[in-house]
Order: C-alpha cells, then sequence, then structure tokens
C-alpha cells in the first residue's frame, strides 16, 4: 500500500520539493473536499534509474528482443498471497488540508503539474498561490485573456481549429498564433465533452464504478479500468494471483498492440501515404478481431474487474496466437515498407522536435517520452503485472521528432508480439480469483495504480472506505502528454500541426473525462 | 463551308465533348487506379458523375457575409475552364476558329479561375478558405511561370504561340533526338502534378483544413456552386493532361492518329498520377516552390539548348 502523508498547507511546497530530491517523480495531482475543508494530494512515485538517457551510452539489452521474465516460470512460483506492510509500494501520496482551500503552487518545481493544478482551480476552486497568471483549463471563459497566452507583433494572426472539425475527430480547439505559415504558439483548449465522470464515481460501489471510469475513453479502456482496478486493490490489500496478473497483462499488451498499429497508420494518413495507412488500419482491424475473439468486445470493454478476473475465451487463444503471427510478419514487412521511403521519412525527420530536457520537464510519457529519450515506462514498475526484468524500449534515435516517436510505437511492437504468443499459451488457465485476505477492511484510504497504455501511464487513485468511492481521479497518458503536443508545435508549419498531433495521437475523451 | 471549317468544327466538337462531359472521368480513373493500388476495391470510374448529379440536385447555400464576388466565382471559374476546353486543341491538323488557339489565352483563362476562387476566399473571409487561397496564389507564381518558360520551349520551333501549330510542329518522333523536348517533357511533369493539385504537391483526399490547397477555397461552397467547382476541377485536369498529350509527349502527325495518341495518353497520365500519388507522400509545404523552380530550370536549360543547338 502506499503510503500516504499528511502536512499542513504552510509545508505543501517544501514537503512535494522534499519527495522530488529523492529523486520521486511526480505521477500527479489533484484537489479533494475532506471533512468540509479542500485537500490537495499528490503522487509521486520512486524511480529506480535516471529516466534520461546519457547521450552515446549504450542501452542494456540491446538486441535482445523480448525482456520479460518467461511466462512459464512466473506461473510455476507459488503465489504469495496477501503483502502487508507498505515495503512493496513504490508509491507516496501527499496530502494536504486547508478549510480556506489556498495552497502554494508546485508548478515551478513540477512544470508537469500545470495543467493538474488549472483543473482544481477551474473545478475544486482551489487557490493556488505563485501560480501566475491561472489560466483557465477546464472552464472556458469568453474572453481570450483569460485562456491564452498573448502574442504581439507585426504580421501576426490567429488560426482557429475546431472544436468542430472537417473530418471525424473530437472536440476539441486549437489556437494557433502563426507568422505566415510559422506557428509561434498553440492554446489548447479541450474538455468540451466534460462528462463529470469523477463526480458520478463518487458514492458509487467500488465496483460499479470500474463502469464508469472505463467509459472515459474507449481506446484506453483496460489501462484506464486496470489502473483503477490495481488502485481499488491496493486500497483493500489485494495482490493478484500470477494467473491474474497473466491474464491482465496479456489485456494491456492486446490494447497496445492495436493501437499502436492504429497509430503509426494514422501518421502515415496524415502526410497523405496512403499505401502505409491503408495497410496499418487493416491490420488494427484484424487485432481488433483477435480482441473480438477473445474477449468478446473489440475494444476490450468490461474485461478487467476489481478484485477477480473476467473469463476470456481460452478455446479461442490458439487461432488468436496464429492471427497474430500472420499479424506480425504483416506489420514488420509494412513497417519497412514506411521505414525505407525517403518522401515520407522527408516529412516526419525533424518535424514536431520535443527535445529530452522539455519531454521531462512537462511530464511526457508513453512513446513520446521514449522518442525523446527517456528511459520511462511504468512497465519497469508494474509489480501488480508480469513484466519482470522489462527494459523500456527505444527507438534507434530517440530525437524527439515525429520520426522517433513512430519509432518508438515500432521498436515495441516485436516485444508486445513477443509477450502476446506466449501469454496466449498461459491464457487456458481456469480464470483466477485474487489470492489476498477475506476481510474487506480498507487497508489505507488512497490507493493509486499506475499502468503503462498505450499513450503511456494511467495514473489512478481512489479514496474509499472500502464500499463506496468517496473520490475518485483519473490521469491518463494523454492528459500528461497535451502540454508537450502544444510545446513541440511552436516553430512548424501550420500545414504539419495535422501530423504532429498524429504523432502523439492524444485522447480527448479521457482527459475531458 | 470549306474543309477547313468543318474540321474546325469536328475539332471544336471533340474538344467540348471531351473536355465538358468526359473530363470527370479523369479524376474518377486516377481515384479507382489509387484504390486499386492500395488494395481497396475503391469507387468506380463513374463516381465523379454521381457527385455531380448529387450535388446538382442540391440548392446553393452562401454565407450571410459573403457578396456577389463570392456567388460569382463558381461560374466565373466554370466558364473560364470551358474556354480552356475550346482552346486546346485536340487534333493535329485542325484548322482555327475564332477562338482560336494562343497558348496565352489558355495561361489566361487557367490564372482567371484562381483568381476568381481567391476574391471568393478573401470574400466569405474564412480563415482556412484564405490560408488556402493564399498558397494556391504563391505556388501559381512559381507555376505559371514555369508553364510559361515550357509553353516558349514548344513555340519557339513554329515561331508561334499559337497552340495548334505547335501540335503540328511536335508532331512525329524528329525531334526526340535532342534534348530539347526531353527537357521540355520534364518540366511539364511537374505541371501536371501542381495544376491537377495532386500528390506530393497537394493531398487530394484530405480533410486536415490545415493542410489544404485546393480544397480550402471550396470549404464553404454546397450544392451547384461546389458542382460547377468539381466539374472545374475535372476539366482542368482534361486541359493540363490533354496539353501534355498533345504537345509535350510523342504523337502521331494525322488527326485521326493523333486522337488515338490522345486516348492513350490520358490513361497512361492518369495511371502516372495514381501511381505517384500511391507511392509519394505529401511533400513539406515550403519544399513545393523548390520543386517548381527545379521544373523551371529543367525549361530554362531546354531554351537554352534550343538556342545552342540553332547556332550549331
Amino acid at each position: 500500500m502506499s503510503v500516504i502523508t499528511e502536512v499542513a498547507p504552510q509545508h505543501w511546497q517544501s514537503a512535494c520539493s522534499a519527495l522530488l530530491d529523492q529523486k520521486m517523480r511526480f505521477l500527479g495531482l489533484y484537489a479533494s473536499h475532506a471533512e468540509g475543508a479542500l485537500a490537495l494530494r499528490a503522487m509521486f512515485h520512486e524511480q529506480a534509474e535516471p529516466v534520461a538517457l546519457v547521450p552515446g551510452e549504450r542501452r542494456d539489452g540491446d538486441g535482445e528482443r523480448c525482456r520479460v521474465r518467461p511466462f512459464a516460470e512466473v506461473l510455476c512460483e507459488p503465489d504469495s498471497g496477501y503483502r502487508p506492510g507498505c515495503s512493496s509500494s513504490p508509491f507516496r501520496v501527499l496530502t494536504c488540508s486547508s478549510a480556506e482551500g489556498s495552497f502554494g503552487s508546485i508548478v515551478h518545481r513540477v512544470p508537469a503539474a500545470v495543467w493538474d493544478e488549472r483543473e482544481a482551480h477551474d473545478l475544486y476552486g482551489v487557490e493556488l498561490k505563485g501560480h501566475e497568471p491561472m489560466r483557465a483549463l477546464v472552464a472556458h471563459p469568453a474572453a481570450l485573456n483569460d485562456w491564452t497566452v498573448p502574442v504581439t507583433g507585426q504580421g501576426t494572426n490567429q488560426v482557429v481549429v475546431g472544436p468542430i472539425h472537417a473530418g471525424v475527430i473530437e472536440s476539441g480547439h486549437f489556437r494557433f498564433h502563426a507568422v505566415g505559415e510559422r506557428i509561434l504558439n498553440l492554446d489548447l483548449r479541450l474538455f468540451y465533452k466534460h462528462r463529470g465522470l469523477e463526480r458520478a464515481a463518487q458514492g458509487a460501489s467500488l465496483e460499479r464504478a470500474i463502469k464508469i471510469i472505463q467509459r472515459a475513453c474507449a481506446t484506453d479502456a483496460v489501462s484506464n479500468s486496470l489502473a483503477y482496478a490495481q488502485a481499488c486493490e491496493e486500497l483493500l490489500g489485494l495482490w493478484p494471483t500470477k494467473a491474474l496478473a497473466l491474464q491482465r497483462t496479456l489485456l494491456v499488451e492486446l490494447e497496445r498492440l492495436y493501437s499502436h498499429l492504429n497509430d503509426i497508420g494514422a501518421i502515415c494518413a496524415g502526410i497523405g501515404f496512403a499505401p502505409g495507412a491503408m495497410a496499418f488500419s487493416s491490420m488494427k482491424e484484424r487485432a481488433l478481431r483477435v480482441n473480438h475473439a477473445l474477449s468478446g468486445h473489440r475494444y476490450l470493454f468490461d474485461t478487467i474487474a476489481v478484485g477477480h478476473a473476467t473469463r476470456l475465451a481460452s478455446e479461442k487463444a490458439e487461432a488468436a496466437a496464429e492471427e497474430l503471427e500472420a499479424l506480425r510478419s504483416d506489420a514488420m514487412r509494412a513497417w519497412r515498407e514506411v521505414l525505407f521511403n525517403a518522401s515520407v521519412q522527408n516529412r516526419l525527420k525533424g518535424t514536431g522536435t520535443l527535445p529530452r530536457k522539455i519531454a521531462q520537464r512537462l511530464g511526457a510519457v508513453g512513446p513520446a517520452a521514449r522518442g525523446s529519450g527517456l528511459k520511462l515506462d511504468a512497465r519497469t514498475f508494474s509489480a501488480r503485472l508480469c513484466y519482470e526484468g522489462f527494459v523500456p524500449l527505444l527507438p534507434e534515435d530517440p530525437t524527439g521528432d515525429v520520426a522517433s516517436r513512430m519509432a518508438a510505437r515500432a521498436a515495441e511492437l516485436p516485444a508486445t508480439f513477443d509477450m502476446l504468443k506466449e501469454l496466449l499459451e498461459h491464457v487456458a488457465h481456469p480464470p483466477a480469483l485474487l489470492a489476498g485476505t477475506e476481510e474487506t477492511a480498507p487497508c489505507s484510504p488512497i490507493g493509486v495504480g499506475v499502468v503503462e497504455g498505450p499513450r503511456g501511464q494511467s495514473v489512478c487513485a481512489v479514496e474509499s472506505d472500502g464500499e463506496t468511492i468517496e473520490r475518485v481521479h483519473l490521469r491518463s497518458g494523454s492528459y500528461a502528454n497535451w502540454p508537450s503536443l502544444a510545446y513541440c508545435t511552436a516553430g512548424n508549419l501550420l500545414g504539419d500541426f495535422p501530423l504532429i498531433n498524429k504523432s502523439f495521437e492524444l485522447c480527448y475523451a479521457c482527459v475531458d473525462r | 463551308m470549306s474543309s477547313q471549317d468543318l474540321r474546325a468544327l469536328v475539332g471544336l466538337a471533340i474538344a467540348l465533348v471531351g473536355g465538358a462531359i468526359l473530363s470527370p472521368l479523369l479524376p474518377g480513373l486516377i481515384q479507382t487506379l489509387k484504390a486499386r493500388l492500395q488494395g481497396r476495391v475503391g469507387p468506380s470510374i463513374f463516381q465523379p458523375y454521381r457527385e455531380l448529379r448529387r450535388l446538382w440536385g442540391k440548392s446553393v447555400v452562401s454565407p450571410q457575409s459573403t457578396t456577389i464576388l463570392y456567388r460569382l466565382a463558381p461560374s466565373v471559374s466554370a466558364a473560364a475552364l470551358l474556354c480552356a476546353v475550346a482552346v486546346v486543341p485536340v487534333m493535329a491538323g485542325e484548322g482555327s476558329f475564332p477562338l482560336g488557339h494562343d497558348a496565352l489565352v489558355l495561361l489566361g483563362l487557367l490564372a482567371l479561375s484562381r483568381f476568381a476562387l481567391a476574391v471568393a476566399s478573401w470574400d466569405t473571409g474564412s480563415g482556412f478558405s484564405l490560408m488556402s487561397a493564399s498558397r494556391d496564389l504563391t505556388f501559381s507564381v512559381f507555376v505559371e511561370a514555369l508553364i510559361l518558360i515550357d509553353i516558349t520551349l514548344a513555340a519557339l520551333p513554329v515561331h508561334s504561340t499559337d497552340l495548334s501549330a505547335m501540335v503540328a510542329g511536335t508532331a512525329g518522333i524528329s525531334g526526340w533526338g535532342g534534348p530539347v523536348r526531353w527537357c521540355a517533357l520534364g518540366a511539364f511533369f511537374l505541371v501536371v502534378v501542381a495544376e491537377t493539385g495532386r500528390q506530393p504537391v497537394d493531398n487530394p483526399d484530405t480533410h486536415l483544413e490545415l493542410t489544404m490547397i485546393h480544397e480550402g477555397p471550396l470549404l464553404e461552397y454546397a450544392g451547384r456552386d461546389l458542382a460547377m467547382l468539381q466539374w472545374s476541377s475535372a476539366a482542368r485536369h482534361w486541359v493540363i493532361l490533354a496539353l501534355a498529350a498533345e504537345i509535350f509527349l510523342p504523337h502521331a502527325a494525322g488527326p485521326l492518329e493523333s486522337l488515338v495518341c490522345l486516348v492513350i495518353w490520358l490513361v497512361v497520365l492518369c495511371a502516372g498520377l495514381a501511381l505517384a500519388e500511391t507511392w509519394q507522400a505529401k511533400m513539406r509545404l515550403l519544399m513545393v516552390p523548390r520543386l517548381l523552380v527545379v521544373g523551371s530550370v529543367l525549361a530554362v536549360t531546354g531554351v537554352v539548348t534550343f538556342y545552342m543547338g540553332a547556332r550549331l
């Protein structure tokens, strides 16, 4: 269970700084109501090794393909069962409550918290001293000065895109300041489809709330709901059996597979390279059909439950493994076609560059972070899943541009295929219940779950008495990456923005929640 | 009526039938071939006709803030293209009719169509239309220079800017031994790609507002206006591809033989465009002028070679 530390409002900033000084990594921040007062919670986790790669450093495990411990070996071990104590949890939660709802901002120490603080301000009315100017994020004020960065100068003009687009695209409003074709600054306005899911889950049972959390977004359904389930299990003091961990690992990797295939295809579509787009979208469709055969749902809905497994069609596992084997060779061939097409690479190289330092500062996660050379992957500390020995896979040349974000996904595909092939051999095991305690008394008031989804880590925090939800907070990989996207758009051409956008392929829905 | 006049009438009739009625087959053919190359079934080559019929039956909707400039643009563009279709000769040895076949008139008509759309985008005040129109006009500086030099290259041997004279002058295979014709052909390929709005210059399939060039000014139009603009785009394909086939590619001297050549070259050119569009991604926007300058340099090289050849 995670270590929860209560601090006084005047020590909030120094306590956060102290954790960061201990090489803790910021996971997210949210506001909550606690006994008539407003509370802020910040989540951190211990990182085992520095995430930034020294230029020229040889990566360990180069040349290997599958880096995780063999699953057969994992299954042979006896279940360790309930793990009491907090020594095994890598998470730290700082909480702080104040009757006036006034706190010091930590955004200068943790720039990655900028959206979190703006959201806490807009939704909970938290006052964050030192966060200047506090621009609106969830709220949509009419005055431009209230939410955009002012840009002045000769020949600057504004180009406004959305929230209604010419294609089938979610609602998002982009306001570019540009000189001719060159973008100076991008202001984002999302939250058009804010459904208040977190609020809707309050008061619901732990079992029911997973439905609400899962519906934040379809393409991250598994990673979001698994982060939630893990948070609940941590709160309840449960630990998954090996068989359950294997099944969940399988589901996360299935989600990653179709998502990466889709994202590579989307980048091809963004530059009008139709053969690549067609090949990868047809492969995505095949992956979705595998999902459907195994779980009964193309986007793997309702496959994660709190405290127990769901049934997977184990009789289809063999056929699925065969299909994935065929898919693998097709995907690798299509990837080579994309890689060796000069006109494609010409468009991708040097477009939308996110430097490593900025990625680290803004808290980029997932393929976006790895494309910028950050050795960052929540799978390295996912003790509740089967990723023992996992090493983050980085592209050959992590320069942080569109090409390397695309290569980061392609680099993960072989490992995902390897893992899926092996995992499917074990899906035949009967659905397993959680090993653990009989008692359902909560071990801790706040549980945290982190899962590496296709777009980066999904972080979920659950506050509960063990029966009903008091507060749940979901911070998906997309949420973490939007500020990085806005940053690396500046300096590029207007016509390249759709491409840069697609190289992140961020989800609007799980940000809007 | 003399046989010369009769020939002129027949030529005009064929040009109008081809340019006005059959031209939607060209983008249709490109779309179908592209779909096949990408492993899709794709629409039939008659799909543009269905589109035109559907749009023609719909009423016109105009933005409130627009003026007569906006409403006239589709008609002006379509009329300019219709005249352009008449100006491009389709048969060798065709007599001249009152409008003539002057190459500069053709360039003027193409520019008029572009100008009408740019003015209409300015009239709507829509950001994307304006942005696309501005890109189109920027590129047109390079494209028009390129066409002009290239046409000059074809006009030099016959000492006339009359297109039918050029068709007659370039017929046969005698000129292909020297570098001049090859330079002219190479340069005109870039004209074809740029003027038809195909990849790598523009992506006709895109729905991304920020990347549009030729699609942008069409964004606000609907119904019959849009039908006229889509027809204009198809007619533009005809004009440019017919010009390529009749002047810049090898063709026969006789009237019937040259017609057969025209049909064959149109199909081959469409296939070539489909192929290029499949294997090339869209180019970075600011690289397009460079590509077009390469074409101009090629055409100028042709002109220089022509004069050097004449002196030697």
